[in-house]
C-alpha cells in the first residue's frame, strides 16, 4: 500500500513533504535502540516518541514514514532533520491500540 | 573478510544502558554498555582519567553474523551510533558530510573513550566495514546510502552535536 493511501483511508495529517512510495509493513515501537534491531526497510513507524534520537534511528533503517500517534507533535527541530534525511512525518490523533487497528481495517499488515 | 560476499545479521542482540562518564581532569568523555539491572554509577580511575557519572539511557548493542559463511564480527568495541550533523569545515566529518550530500547519512560509531586516550585504535576497521555492508544492504534500493564511520574520524567528540542512538528521551514522551 502507498503512503499516500494510507494518509487517506487512515486519516494522517502530513508534518512534512513526502514522496510517495510503497510501505510494506508496520512496526511499533517508543524505543529508538529497538527500532534498529527491529524496523525493516520502508516501513511504517508508528510511536509515541518525539525526540531527535528516534529520527536518526528510523532513518539508519530507512523507514518509509513515521506516525506520531496520540496528536503527538515534535519540535520544529526534529521535523528539520526528518526534512534533511528525507524522512516522511505525520501524526493521528488515534491511541496507538486503536491506530494499529485502523491499519489492520484498511488492509495494512 | 575472504571470498564471500557477506550477507550480514546481527547477531547477540542484548539490552541495558549506554552509560557516558566525563573525566573531571580533561574533561572528556567516557562511555560503556552496562547490562547491569541499574545503570552503575560508581567513580572510578583508568589510566590518566578519573571517570565521573553524568548519564545513561537505554541501548542495545550487538554483533554481527553472516548468514552465507558463519563469520562472526564483534562489535564490542562499539559503544553507540551518532547521526552525523556536523557542518564545520574544521572537522573532518563536516567537511565529508558536505561533499557527500543529502543522500548520505553519516553514522559515527561511538568506541568507549572520546579522548582515545585509553583506546587510541578506536573501532575496529573489521567492525566498521561490517556496519557498513550491513545497514547498507537493509536499504531500499536506490534511495539513499548510509556511511559509518569511526569516531576518531570526529574532530572533536566531546563538542559534536551529532545524535546519539539511546533513549534519553523517553520521559519527555
Amino acid at each position: 500500500m502507498k503512503i499516500s493511501e494510507i494518509v487517506e483511508k487512515a486519516g494522517l495529517e502530513s508534518l512534512n513533504a513526502y514522496e510517495d512510495a510503497d510501505v510494506p509493513g508496520v512496526y511499533v515501537s517508543d524505543m529508538a535502540s529497538d527500532v534498529i534491531t527491529g524496523a525493516k526497510a520502508g516501513s511504517m513507524l508508528v510511536t509515541l516518541q518525539t525526540h531527535k534520537n528516534f529520527i536518526a534511528a528510523a532513518n539508519l533503517v530507512d523507514a518509509g514514514m513515521v506516525v506520531f500517534a496520540h496528536d503527538k507533535r515534535p519540535a520544529a527541530d526534529v521535523v528539520e532533520l526528518a526534512g534533511r534525511v528525507g524522512l516522511a512525518l505525520f501524526t493521528t490523533p488515534d491511541d496507538t491500540w486503536t491506530f494499529a487497528l485502523k491499519l489492520s481495517d484498511i488492509g495494512l499488515r | 573478510m575472504g571470498s564471500c560476499a557477506h550477507r550480514w545479521s546481527l547477531a547477540d542482540i542484548r539490552s541495558g544502558y549506554l552509560v557516558v562518564e566525563g573525566c573531571q581532569h580533561c574533561g572528556g568523555r567516557g562511555t560503556y554498555f552496562s547490562t547491569e539491572v541499574a545503570a552503575p554509577v560508581d567513580e572510578h580511575q583508568e589510566g590518566s582519567h578519573h571517570w565521573q557519572y553524568l548519564i545513561s539511557s537505554q541501548a542495545v548493542t550487538f554483533n554481527m553474523r553472516c548468514d552465507s559463511c558463519g563469520e562472526a564480527v564483534d562489535l564490542g568495541d562499539v559503544v553507540g551510533l551518532m547521526l552525523c550533523t556536523c557542518d564545520d569545515v574544521e572537522c573532518e566529518l563536516g567537511r565529508l558530510s558536505a561533499d557527500l550530500g543529502r543522500d548520505t547519512s553519516i553514522y559515527v560509531a561511538l568506541c568507549s573513550d572520546s579522548t582515545h586516550e585509553t583506546n587510541p585504535s578506536c573501532v575496529s576497521e573489521e567492525g566498521i566495514a561490517a556496519l557498513n555492508e550491513y545497514f547498507n544492504q537493509q536499504l531500499r534500493e536506490g534511495r539513499k546510502k548510509i556511511l559509518v564511520v569511526p569516531c576518531k574520524m570526529c574532530g572533536n567528540m566531546d563538542r559534536c552535536p551529532g545524535i546519539v542512538i539511546a533513549d534519553s528521551g523517553l520521559i519527555e514522551l
